[in-house]
């Protein structure tokens, strides 16, 4: 009798075989169950009692049904190899706890298998059938959404972000009284791009202040991209290579653009590994120009003589992390401690370091997954351990999501210790030349503020007259030019005419309706590039919408939608095109 | 989910301790959630800081920038470190009742 399979399943398996390569297939087949990763992994030494936590027993769940579907041996014997297929959704989100809720892709299970069987890297393409079928942690869904739809991971828009940098260098300004000291935006012919993690600019741009003023006593020709900033990347955490891919590109093309030389990544594991290591494979491109870590940067800087520091000003007893990413995917372990050795005065090795370290238990995008915090929390018992082990007061780490997910294990353990970057310390002990002449900061003029819609032509279309009124006033008001279309019919002529820079969607319409206008408009060149936000009372539609065979919408509005939520996302829309 | 209590204060947060209802807020929750930040005591600097993030995710339903609520508040960065030392993302916006930020932090 044959059990009916759902439709995800069936979408997981039939992707299962589009995934499998001879790097998978052979871990896949490989392990003998020895035993060497148990004790490898940080769930595994802090949970001795549970054995699903065990990177044998993980990869299991995947292996099971890779033989019972792919493998000719489980094919026809499954009860004798542990074949095993999977039918439901349950089944899935069971799937799904294990390889986001249990592993943090740290890969230390990888290095340790005498038969190289690399557990991370098909966890990792698990997660990503998963994420294929919509099955994923509610947060790595939102930032993935943000990292899709804004070009960052954290929903940062374009002016907000100039902003902040503006204020950085205000700041440099002042605190080295030199009118030169400033941030450079999107200056061609660099010798350096300097790309960011969005924690930087939203929450703490301490450390952008702190590269700015590193950049600006070497001497550097340097400049930070307005666009395709962000050098994380969530594809690497939800397996999803399209997005890994869609994110790599948009920062490679703007250094391209820019005729940079040099792509400078600030201190981030995952980002690093995203951009320098995986990014050009997923994004398809080869790349002209070189791409560095900032620690790097930082030592070249020292050793080349183009900056000066004085260690003295870092007393404090000091240990290194080692990021996974950073250490063990990519190799970059010696440098930190090269870098650390010339600014500070007292730093101690964490045992075991370098490709061995434990993870900081954050890794993977742990740190968007609230629902495993309790479990993650408990597992960072080894690296609390470690940590108190050093006798260090700072721990510092060239990554930023293991200065939060350490913050919150020396939180969670009482440790008492600080979580500090190279880029800090670098900064604090950089000696600054004295400067000769002091230079008058002239009066900033007030600007008059244009209306944020000015010189962009958008088309309405809703059947209810009373929301066209509402959405064209709204649009109006700041500036806008608006077209209204009461139907599908009248909506396409408009567009086919008027070529609007955007166009707010109703999908129930009278006539043709709003999925039929998407299509059409989407498939005919004149009218393919025209921006689509769906603004609809009925969101069960948007699996049909973005189910089409043509790009997705820009945007997708659940009435009812208020003015902020209008205005943030038609800004969204066009301020990222 | 997860249940917080102090004093005669019983919330309801999620794993990483941000509250779920943001309805539930009042002053004394912010109080009763300052002390998990390292936080004792709320200052006026505090509560200046704290009511522009309500009021900001109440419009916006996000977080501001950092550079926002500094510009806002008028305070320096540095000076929102010193209020709030695990910092805007984790300790202001956990105080202000703002749901956790999304992203690596």
């Amino acid at each position: 009798m044959s059990k009916h399979r759902s439709y995800k399943a069936e979408k997981f398996l039939e992707r299962l075989g589009q995934k499998l390569n001879r790097q998978m297939v052979g871990s896949l087949v490989a392990c003998v169950h020895c035993g060497m990763c148990t004790e490898a992994c940080h769930y595994v030494l802090a949970n001795p009692d549970d054995p699903t936590y065990a990177p044998a027993y993980k990869a299991d769940r995947l292996r099971k049904i890779f033989k019972r579907h792919f493998d000719w041996t489980g094919r026809i014997f499954p009860w004798w190899v542990g074949g095993k297929s999977i039918f439901t959704d349950e089944e899935l989100e069971e799937l799904k706890d294990i390889v986001f809720g249990k592993c943090t892709n740290c890969r230390r299970c990888s290095i340790n298998c005498p038969m190289g069987v690399d557990f991370a890297t098909y966890n990792r393409m698990t997660r990503g059938l998963l994420v294929s079928v919509g099955i994923m942690p509610e947060g790595v869904a939102v930032v993935s959404k943000d990292q899709w739809e804004i070009g960052n991971q954290m929903g940062v828009l374009k002016e907000d972000y100039i902003d902040t940098l503006e204020w950085m260098s205000d700041e440099l300004q002042l605190e080295l009284e030199d009118d030169t000291a400033i941030i450079p935006i999107d200056k061609m012919n660099c010798e350096v791009v300097y790309s960011i993690n969005p924690r930087e600019v939203k929450y703490d741009p301490r450390t952008i202040a702190d590269a700015a003023k590193i950049f600006h006593n070497a001497g550097e020709n340097w400049t930070m991209p307005s666009e395709g900033w962000d050098m994380t990347n969530f594809g690497l955490f939800s397996g999803d290579d399209a997005l890994g891919g869609a994110v790599a590109r948009r920062l490679y093309e703007k250094v391209s653009e820019l005729k940079g030389r040099k792509l400078v990544i600030s201190e981030c594991g995952h980002g690093y590994r995203s951009t320098r290591c995986e990014g050009p494979n997923w994004a398809g491109m080869d790349i002209d120009f070189e791409m560095e870590s900032s620690v790097i940067t930082m030592l070249r800087y020292i050793r080349e003589g183009r900056i000066k520091v004085d260690k003295t000003r870092n007393t404090t007893p000091v240990t290194f992390h080692d990021s996974c990413n950073n250490a063990r995917s990519c190799g970059l372990f010696e440098e930190p401690r090269e870098l650390l050795e010339l600014v500070v005065t007292d730093w101690r090795e964490m045992y075991p370091n370098r490709a061995e370290n434990y993870c900081c238990t954050g890794g993977g995008g742990a740190m968007s997954m609230s629902e495993y915090t309790p479990n993650r929390l408990k597992s960072a018992k080894v690296k609390a351990d470690q940590l108190t082990a050093t006798g260090a007061e700072i721990v510092v780490t060239s990554c930023h999501n293991c200065v939060d997910g350490l913050t919150d294990v020396i939180r969670h353990y009482k440790l008492g210790m600080e979580v500090s970057q190279l880029v800090n310390l670098v900064a604090n002990a950089l000696i600054i030349p004295e400067k000769k002449v002091i230079v008058e900061v002239p009066a900033v003029e007030e600007v008059v503020k244009e209306p944020v819609l000015k010189g962009y032509k958008i088309l309405v279309v809703d059947d209810e007259p009373d929301i066209l009124t509402f959405f064209s006033s709204v649009l109006e008001d700041n500036g806008a030019e608006v077209l209204e279309a009461l139907d599908g019919d009248t909506a396409v002529e408009l567009a086919l005419k008027e070529k609007p820079d955007l166009m707010t969607l109703d999908l129930n319409m009278p006539g043709k309706d709003g999925g039929k206008v998407f299509e059409e408009l989407r498939n005919n060149p004149a009218t393919a590039g025209i921006k689509v936000c769906i603004i609809t009372g009925r969101p069960e539609l948007r699996r049909l919408i973005y189910d089409r065979p043509v790009t997705p919408p820009e945007g997708y509005l659940d009435k009812p939608v208020d003015e902020d939520t209008l205005m943030l996302n038609v800004r969204k829309i066009l301020e990222l095109a | 989910m997860a249940q917080f209590a102090w004093e005669e204060i019983s919330i309801e947060v999620d794993e990483d301790g941000f509250m779920q209802e943001p309805d539930e807020w009042s002053e004394r929750v912010a109080l009763a959630l300052a002390s998990t930040e390292g936080v004792s005591e709320l200052t006026d600097e505090h509560w200046k800081l704290v009511n522009y993030l309500r009021e900001y995710y109440q419009k916006f339903g996000i977080a501001p920038m950092i550079r926002k609520l500094c510009k806002e508040t008028g305070f320096p960065l540095k000076k929102v470190y010193e209020l709030f030392p695990s910092g805007p993302a984790k300790g202001a916006c956990k105080v202000a009742g703002l749901a956790k930020p999304t992203g690596c932090v």
